[in-house]
């Protein structure tokens, strides 16, 4: 084995390292940071209307005196709770979709498989959009949308899955034990596709957040003056040219929570897809 | 893919002794027919689900103090009081003489179709002008990462990757606006110039936007790229081509490049869905005239007809790009046809 390939198995573990500090940081700070700081997310301040970045305000404040740092603690706690419901949401129904789809074939698989395939053919932001438009604005209806967004990748993987796995020798025997399918899908099959469901379910974290501060940004989303990544990026907006920094800091921030997950999903997949990690040598 | 379903019994249709066409036109065939069964299929869906939203579109579009009869007369007149199958029924017929209906509330009385095709070249223009900003950066970047994996460049092209992919394209916009426009002036914040008045002028002034929706699509064009290279590269004909004397260059272009591009060409197809949504936003950014913003206005002012037309409309651009895809597919590997 030659060592550029273990050079680079280690460097690529150092991502899922990096990837993995970046998204426990953001979590602790967004679960515990907003306590720490000295200013409540609604306190306004009418004598520092935005002000640039300080030692008082690190990411300055907004058009009415608030503290931009505070209200990205307590907006991304909003972006992650919408996502990471949405995402658990997409992947439970998701998984059982396909997992069943593939399992029991014939007409389930057709229906449901068609409905997943032509959800996954419109673009995901238009359809957020359409549906924030049928469902009406409000956060669990953005948590619904997003969840239809993801649903169709999450099944997609639980239907492959599935297929490759439902006639190995213990399924079968499961079978003949007289287990109900549902049981069988649970208990035996889906945990053999933990990992890729793992992965992707990282990076639809990261989607989600996405998608949520695209709709909350134009509008269709979290509406204000409820703090989400989005919407505190859609209010810097409107003074971008006199006061960048809310805008810049709160889209950093994002930034920042996406390249952890995003780093996650990638050192999870190369650490346990044996494939990939067979491609990475050359 | 979204169209196995109607592949798995069209081939069978087809393959009857009368139906004699050559594989590949008679697979093109039955994909064009597949896409207009779901473009069909989808637009009753829209239907339906636009029928179930709440709200009532005759108060939005006459207002929530409109007297009873203003409100019957509307919905005799746009039809509101059929039948939901009636009223699709009659919407398809519609539609299938390009004609969407007026709109109700956006541009109120103007025909949709109207709208929608003098807004359709601006959104082409700008979709094509980033999709071709990200093949061009992702063929250099991936090709760069892959021949020197593991080396500086590859830690830096995979590195402006993952970046890429980690920043919504949305505030990349603002970052470039920042930079570029409000700091070094070199571009315009806002506006559009119609490719038909200027083209130098239209390149120009939708260069940040175009930048700011092909940035997250070159980083995954990349990746992909550099994986599919690499793949490529381990094969044996490989070996065995540069064992013939074939030089480098030769074999890279020749066998590894070529194979390498099926699954770049099927990812680029699958990211236009991307481009289309990032172009929803990057359009209300940069103040360019349209789809993406007019299904905003639209969804803001609840104008459901045109909302409706504005999904139609970008699902049947994505199943013409995945139609277009396949194509380009079979062309560079003819064993899919069979």
């Amino acid at each position: 084995m030659n060592s550029k390939f273990q050079i680079g198995a280690i460097l690529r573990n150092r991502l899922a390292l990096a990837g993995l500090a970046i998204t426990v940081v953001v979590i602790l700070a967004i679960t515990l940071g907003a306590a720490l700081m000295p200013h409540s997310e609604e306190d306004m301040d009418f004598v520092n209307l935005l002000m640039p970045p300080s030692l008082e305000h690190p990411f300055g404040t907004d058009a009415f005196g608030r503290d931009v740092l505070t209200r990205v603690l307590i907006g991304g706690r909003m972006s992650l709770m919408i996502s990471l419901s949405a995402i658990a949401l997409a992947s439970v129904v998701g998984t059982m979709m396909g997992s069943l789809s593939a399992y029991h074939g014939g007409w389930t698989d057709a229906v449901l498989m068609r409905f997943s395939d032509l959800l996954f053919a419109f673009p995901s932001f238009v359809l957020a959009l359409f549906l924030m438009v049928v469902l009406g604005f409000g956060t669990p209806n953005i948590i619904l949308a997003i969840a239809l967004v993801y649903l169709p990748i999450f099944a997609r993987i639980a239907r492959n899955m599935t297929m490759l796995i439902k006639e190995e020798p213990y399924v079968q025997a499961a079978r003949l034990m007289g287990r109900r399918p549902l049981s069988i899908i649970v208990g035996e099959i889906i945990p053999n596709f933990s990992a890729p469901l793992l992965v992707q379910a990282s990076i639809g974290v990261a989607f989600g957040i996405i998608l949520e501060a695209g709709l909350s940004f134009i509008g269709l989303g979290v509406q204000p003056p409820t703090p989400s990544l989005g919407s505190i990026m859609a209010d810097g907006r409107e003074y971008f040219s006199r006061g960048p920094w809310v805008l810049t800091f709160s889209g950093l921030a994002i930034s920042f929570a996406l390249l952890g997950l995003n780093l996650l999903g990638d050192g999870i997949r190369d650490l346990t897809d044996p494939r990939l990690r067979e491609r990475a040598a050359p | 893919m979204s169209l196995s379903a109607v592949d798995r019994f069209l081939p069978a249709v087809f393959s009857g002794r009368r139906w004699a066409l050559p594989p590949t036109l008679r697979y093109v065939f039955g994909r064009i027919l597949g896409a207009l069964l779901v473009l069909l299929i989808g637009a009753f869906i829209v239907f339906l689900t636009m029928k179930a939203a709440p709200g009532d579109p005759s108060l939005s579009a006459l207002g929530e103090q409109a007297p009873p009869e203003a409100i019957a007369a509307f919905r005799l007149q746009h039809g509101l009081d059929q039948p939901v199958i009636t009223q699709f029924a009659s919407w398809l017929g519609q539609i299938a003489h390009g004609d969407f209906g007026n709109s109700l509330v956006v541009a109120s009385g103007r025909p949709i179709s109207n709208l929608i095709l003098s807004r359709l070249p601006t959104t082409a223009f700008v979709g094509l002008y980033a999709l071709t900003i990200a093949v061009l950066s992702s063929l250099v970047l991936g090709t760069v990462a892959a021949v020197w994996r593991g080396k500086m460049a590859d830690m830096v092209a995979t590195s402006i990757a993952v970046l890429g992919i980690s920043m919504p394209d949305f505030f990349l916009a603002y970052m470039l606006i920042l930079g570029l426009a409000l700091g070094l002036g070199l571009f315009p914040s806002y506006g559009f110039v119609a490719p038909g008045d200027s083209l130098l002028g239209a390149l120009h002034a939708s260069f940040l936007p175009a930048l700011a929706i092909a940035a997250p699509m070159a980083a995954v064009f990349a990746r992909t790229l550099r994986a599919a290279l690499l793949e490529v590269i381990r094969q044996p004909y490989v070996t065995t081509a540069r064992s013939f004397g074939l030089s480098r260059a030769f074999t890279f272009l020749h066998f590894i490049f070529r194979n390498a591009l099926i699954p770049y060409v099927t990812i680029v197809g699958l990211q236009v869905r991307y481009v289309l949504g990032g172009v929803v936003v990057i359009e209300r950014i940069f103040g360019i005239p349209g789809i993406g913003s007019l299904m905003v206005d639209a969804a803001f002012g609840r104008d459901y007809p045109l909302v409706q037309a504005c999904m139609v409309t970008f699902l049947a651009i994505v199943l013409l790009v995945n139609l277009l895809v396949d194509i380009a597919c079979t062309g560079l590997d003819p064993r899919r046809s069979r």
